[in-house]
């Protein structure tokens, strides 16, 4: 069996949160999914809320601590992105977007990337494709054709409802498996160990 | 081992009174802090080179050129010379002049500068960053190497038998650094062409600081200077001390807390984990400085900043006071005992006169 790693990005705020709830199980599903295409897998789950204060450091001194480097580095070494936040004002919260703005330039480009978030009503839910898309649009991240959102009635409005949202969940995680699989393991280039040699700095490429 | 001070030139309120220094002032303690550096047994004095407020040095070899007048033997230099955005010609011909009015105590570092409209104020576009500091150092280079240049690039206009006057003193060009917070290219170029590299230590964490510094020296070794621990390499570092360490720390939080580029960010206690600050003690400074030796290898100069963020010049030339009486006597010392014999010192004017002396006599024979 060959393996992968993904990473769990979830901007929650509350402790339960639904937007953990909702990563939980898109994980799970990816899992699954990337074992019934014959690859193990292995998860970095980063709770941006435990990074609250650090991500505002990096923002100000331009560089990130210990505890946030390792989340950032599991991110850019990922096969795979799971990224999930809950919806404030149209819009992925504060959380979510200083991660991505400390996030080193060209780490998503060309990552599989399954989107989702959580909000109060389902009248949130395009906000997943007029805000969340548009970022990991910029970001060069391949984000499967399938965002989740779940509102509250999707964690208990009956059959119809929880089952809607069970497949969405397995149509996502399934798109974001065969991307994974498709795409060689990725090896993050390390400039300070293979840096540009300066003959070709000096010839201007 | 050299050392000695490099400073922003920030003009910043004072955070304990809100108190604003002229910039008549702040020119002035520029110089005043300059001068006390080699009052006090430090090797060198550099100068930062900004284009706009709030910082006063934009002219780095008038404030040096005044400086030198003023001083017998402290080393002149910049942190950092704008490779990037300023005239490589006028680089070469301002410090050649630097150079014989300073009697060869001049060398420069070279950085691509951090504020984003400078490169357009001077015509320039900061997505040639790299490109420029690449193309308008090697004509540097020529320009004070060879007396009669013809060049062409494609950054600059080119230039048909031009000659940058006056000559390096001596016939040899100031030393160079290259001073790089985070790109790989910088490191590069400075072991490329057997040039120092300076990390300024105070604005980035210092694992990264140590693989910027294993780069360059590996690098330096690739392209036959020497052997990697043979290496230039300088450290930036940011102190505050008070006999007592609570004093220090007590005394220098409001400035830390409020300071550009860092305040409202993490805590003292935090920086001081991730990066080289030192608030404390005179020996606390001392290990915390002999610990970079660790981190980076025996290096040539340590650099710190003492005079940001508002504190008062007074407060600046009493630190100074503690520096050279307490701190520097036994970093001399100790770095010296630790240095292998292989290890050179940082090029001088006479140490390279005196290479390129030797390099002529090797041609004769």
């Amino acid at each position: 069996m060959t393996s992968r790693r993904l990473a769990m990005v979830s901007a929650g705020i509350s402790v339960p949160s639904s937007t953990r709830l909702l990563a939980d199980r898109l994980t799970a599903a990816t899992v699954s999914a990337l074992r019934e295409r014959g690859v193990d897998t292995e998860v970095d789950v980063i709770e941006l809320r435990d990074h609250g204060h650090t991500m505002v450091d990096n923002v100000l001194t331009g560089f990130p601590g210990r505890a946030l480097r390792t989340a950032l580095d599991a991110v850019t070494g990922a096969d795979g992105l799971i990224a999930v936040t809950p919806i404030f004002s149209a819009s992925y919260n504060g959380l979510f977007k200083l991660f991505f703005d400390v996030l080193e330039p060209e780490s998503l480009a060309g990552k599989p990337t399954l989107i989702a978030a959580t909000g109060g009503t389902g009248r949130h839910s395009l906000a997943l494709e007029h805000a969340v898309r548009p970022l990991f649009a910029y970001l060069r991240g391949m984000v499967v054709p399938t965002s989740v959102f779940a509102a509250p009635e999707d964690w208990g409005g009956g059959d119809r409802a929880t089952q809607a949202l069970d497949q969405r969940i397995a149509r996502a995680a399934g798109e974001l498996a065969d991307l994974v699989v498709a795409r060689p393991t990725q090896q993050a280039a390390d400039p300070f160990l293979e840096p540009t040699p300066f003959e070709q700095l000096l010839n201007g490429s | 081992m050299q050392l000695g001070i490099f400073s922003v030139g920030d003009v910043t309120p004072d955070p304990t009174n809100g108190r604003t220094p002229t910039e008549a002032e702040r020119i002035k303690a520029m110089v005043a802090i300059a001068v006390k550096a080699e009052e006090v047994g430090l090797d060198v004095f550099a100068t930062g080179e900004h284009h706009n407020p709030p910082f006063v040095p934009s002219s780095p070899t008038t404030m040096l050129g005044f400086i030198a007048a003023r001083t017998e033997r402290l080393q002149l230099s910049t942190a950092t010379t704008l490779i990037t955005t300023n005239d490589p010609v006028k680089i070469a011909e301002d410090y050649a002049m630097l150079q014989h009015l300073a009697d060869g105590r001049v060398d420069l570092m070279m950085g691509r500068g951090n504020t984003g409209p400078v490169y357009p104020w001077f015509g320039q576009d900061i997505r040639n960053g790299i490109a420029l500091a690449v193309e308008n150092y090697a004509l540097l280079r020529r320009l004070w190497r060879e007396d009669v240049v013809d060049w062409q690039g494609k950054l600059r206009t080119p230039l048909q038998s031009f000659t940058s006057t006056p000559r390096p003193l001596d016939g040899v060009p100031p030393f160079v650094w290259h001073a790089s917070i985070r790109s790989a290219e910088i490191a590069e170029q400075a072991a490329f062409y057997g040039d120092g590299f300076f990390h300024n230590n105070i604005f980035w964490n210092k694992e990264h600081v140590q693989r910027m510094v294993e780069l360059y020296r590996r690098r330096f070794e690739h392209y036959g200077h020497g052997a990697a621990d043979q290496a230039i390499v300088g450290l930036g570092g940011q102190v505050f001390m008070r006999k007592n360490s609570q004093d220090a720390v007590r005394e220098f939080r409001p400035y830390f807390d409020n300071a550009p580029v860092y305040g409202h960010g993490p805590s003292l206690e935090e920086f001081t984990d991730l990066t080289a600050l030192t608030v404390g003690s005179p020996q606390q400074v001392i290990e915390k400085t002999l610990s970079f030796r660790e981190m980076a290898g025996d290096y040539q100069r340590q650099l710190f900043l003492m005079d940001h963020a508002g504190l008062p010049l007074k407060t600046v030339l009493e630190q100074l006071d503690i520096l050279g009486e307490e701190v520097v006597p036994v970093l001399r010392r100790e770095f010296a005992a630790l240095k292998p014999a292989h290890v050179p010192e940082a090029p001088t004017h006479a140490s390279l006169l005196e290479a390129a002396g030797a390099d002529e006599e090797e041609v004769a024979a």
